[in-house]
């Protein structure tokens, strides 16, 4: 198989399963994948789901147990790791450059790794990170050290960059100045495979997204796709103290123009195509009606965060590994 | 004070030290381990004996005889320059050369040197019937048989030991545990590469270092350095290269900073006691004999005293660095086959 041809990443039926504790726990269950040249692709899902497994599994650190893992038209272990290493660049969740080191000097080190690839004032620019090219390591912000370590991926020229969780901790605004990065990346014909639990960073920088669960993929589409999917791009959030069982799904689905319920014992998610001017009228009567006096009603536009709840009925924000 | 901030204070520290399996071995493991060993090595039986040569002359026989008399003395008759050469480089702890009177010859800031004095002095008073024979002492003071002149090549082998374990060992696991070391293997950067560049760069502190003390002892305390200048620099390439190797080897799979530093104390501590550094460790017993003789830092040690105390060549210390040599190879090649990347 040509190492041009294709796309940039093809998994079939991908298994791994690590022994944790005597445990056997499965971190992906036969997944499949495909992501195209030139697209930047979001794995979304809660921590533990088995995205940074997958994307280990893609880089080469990882040998999955069976499947079929295709990277730029190369697989691992098949004498061809060098090349394989040589055309991408990884980022991942997180590492300590020598603490002593400057920016520069940093980026020197790994620009030495690559036969060919930009030079590192180049990417300095690229990351933003010149003013900061005398500074040591230890004295980088936390955004600062991220864009750092975007920037030793960026190097070798990538044809494929993986970021893993790369906006982690940030601050907005680091968070806003490392998406830069990644479009000026998508802007050059490069491909990139994206981690992240934050929905927000998957719709605004992803043109697919697979939405990843207990080691699978359970959606994937184009952001807008997969909220359109719910059957409305407008959620109303109801919140109160307790449900406590007094209302039901049922109840809910019968108010004007919804067409999706979501159901806590302290929120109710409704989707709509659009809100109709009754909406909240109905809310309120209904609430009265079953002896809830007291409720905070919200509308605002339909999220992945929505498309992870519909799909799991589990929050994706606030997961946590059991 | 808050007695419920410092119980928690403490609770946590506790805890945080309870948790972690390493710690708690290399704190309490480790020392029983190091009791059993010693215990076994140390246990009561006859008490070492304290080496003495006499040197060769008309009435030495009489003298090898005489000293005889006393188990505790392990007596050797050596020509004149063997002798010095012997006394020099520790394997006997006195000289007694057969005269009238009698003289003994020992640099006392040597450890066992009074030991010997005494054990000798006793041994002609009892040997002698009638009044005690007169025994003049002589201290040694020629650079290159004192006890500095013996210690300053030693020293250079221990500084070795540290900086090329801890160096290279320490700081692997150090970019182990902030991810570094899998960050580095998802670049096109080969194995041997990382290797060869990472010993240059820490081998590139040792020469300095052994020239410092080498310049130190010289301009101080006037010790010798009486061998080839390349021998000498091989040497200590070589014998870094070893130790090296034995901290990549131990820092190979290890996970956290306590484990390797608890390992490589456990490599350490013999070598400090057993590699002839501060004492000669040629006629050690059972054991500790076969233990010295294993250990890269006493032929490291033997040779370097053989090129600053003693004119050796290249060709006289070729058999040490061609071990330690294969020491180091064997060790790298072990290290990269079971390195943990992450």
């Amino acid at each position: 198989m040509s190492g041009t041809a294709g796309p940039a990443i093809e998994l079939r039926e991908l298994r791994k399963t690590y022994r944790k504790k005597g445990e056997v726990v499965t971190a992906v269950d036969g997944l499949d994948l495909v992501v195209a040249r030139g697209e930047v692709f979001g794995l979304l899902g809660p921590n533990g789901a088995g995205k940074t497994t997958t994307v280990e599994i893609c880089e080469g650190l990882t040998e999955p147990d069976s499947g079929l893992a295709r990277v730029l038209g190369r697989e691992w272990r098949r004498g061809v790791d060098d090349e394989i290493r040589a055309r991408i660049g990884v980022c991942l969740q997180e590492t300590k450059f020598h603490e002593k080191a400057t920016v520069r000097e940093t980026l020197a080190l790994f620009a030495a790794f690559f036969d060919r690839g930009r030079r590192v004032d180049e990417v300095l620019d690229l990351v933003s990170l010149r003013e900061k090219a005398s500074a040591r390591q230890a004295s980088l912000s936390g955004g600062q050290r991220q864009r750092l370590a975007v920037a030793t991926a960026l190097l070798g020229a990538p044809e494929l960059l993986f970021l893993d969780e790369p906006t982690t901790g940030l601050d907005p605004q680091s968070r806003r100045q490392l998406w830069e990065v990644v479009r000026s990346v998508r802007a050059g014909d490069g491909t990139v495979l994206l981690t992240t639990h934050y929905m927000d960073e998957a719709q605004q920088l992803c043109d697919r997204v697979a939405i990843v669960d207990q080691g699978r993929v359970i959606a994937l589409d184009t952001p807008r796709a997969l909220i359109r999917s719910l059957g409305g791009e407008h959620c109303v959030e109801i919140d109160v103290d307790d449900f406590a069982g007094r209302v039901g799904r049922d109840d809910l689905r019968r108010l004007p123009g919804v067409v999706g319920v979501e159901l806590s014992s302290t929120r109710a998610v409704l989707v709509l195509p659009h809100v109709e001017s009754s909406l909240p009228g109905a809310v309120e009567a209904l609430l009265r009606a079953r002896g809830l006096v007291d409720h905070r009603f919200a509308v605002r536009p339909a999220s992945l965060e929505d498309v992870f709840l519909h799909h799991t009925g589990r929050q994706l924000a606030e997961q946590e590994k059991p | 004070m808050r007695m419920r901030v410092v119980r928690a204070v403490a609770r946590t520290t506790f805890r945080e030290f309870w948790r972690s399996p390493e710690a708690v071995f290399w704190t309490y493991g480790f020392p029983i381990l190091m009791a059993v060993v010693l215990g076994f090595s140390f246990r009561p039986g006859p008490l070492p004996k304290v080496p003495v040569a006499v040197v060769d002359g008309p009435q030495a026989a009489a003298m090898v005889a005489a000293l005889g008399h006393d188990d505790r003395l392990q007596v050797e008759r050596l020509d004149a320059a063997a002798a010095d050469r012997a006394l020099a480089r520790g394997r006997v702890a006195v000289l007694v050369r057969a005269e009238q009177p009698a003289v003994l010859r020992a640099d006392p800031t040597r450890p066992d040197a009074e030991l010997a004095r005494l054990l000798v002095e006793r041994t002609l008073r009892d040997a002698a019937q009638g009044p005690p024979p007169p025994l003049a002492v002589e201290a040694e003071t020629r650079p290159g048989a004192r006890y500095i002149d013996f210690l300053i090549p030693g020293l250079i082998g221990l500084n070795l030991l540290g900086a090329g374990m801890w160096g290279v060992g320490f700081q692997l696991v150090q970019m182990r545990t902030h991810h570094l070391l899998r960050r580095l293997a998802v670049t096109p950067m080969r194995r041997s590469e990382f290797v060869a560049g990472y010993l240059a760069g820490r081998l590139a502190l040792v020469l300095p270092e052994a020239l410092a003390i080498t310049l130190f002892g010289t301009l101080l305390w006037d010790v010798p350095f009486r061998g080839g200048f390349l021998p000498w620099t091989c040497l200590v390439l070589v014998g870094s290269f070893a130790f090296a190797g034995l901290g990549c080897l131990l820092a190979a799979r290890v996970r956290t900073i306590e484990a390797v530093a608890g390992l490589m104390n456990a490599a350490q501590l013999p070598m400090w006691v057993l590699g002839g550094t501060f004492f000669a460790n040629e006629r050690l017993e059972g054991v500790m004999h076969w233990a010295a003789e294993v250990m890269p830092l006493t032929h490291l040690n033997r040779a370097l005293r053989d090129v600053m105390l003693e004119p050796g060549t290249l060709l006289d210390v070729a058999w040490p660095l061609a071990a330690l040599a294969a020491f180091a190879a064997a060790c790298f090649g072990l290290a990269l086959r079971f390195f943990r990347w992450q």
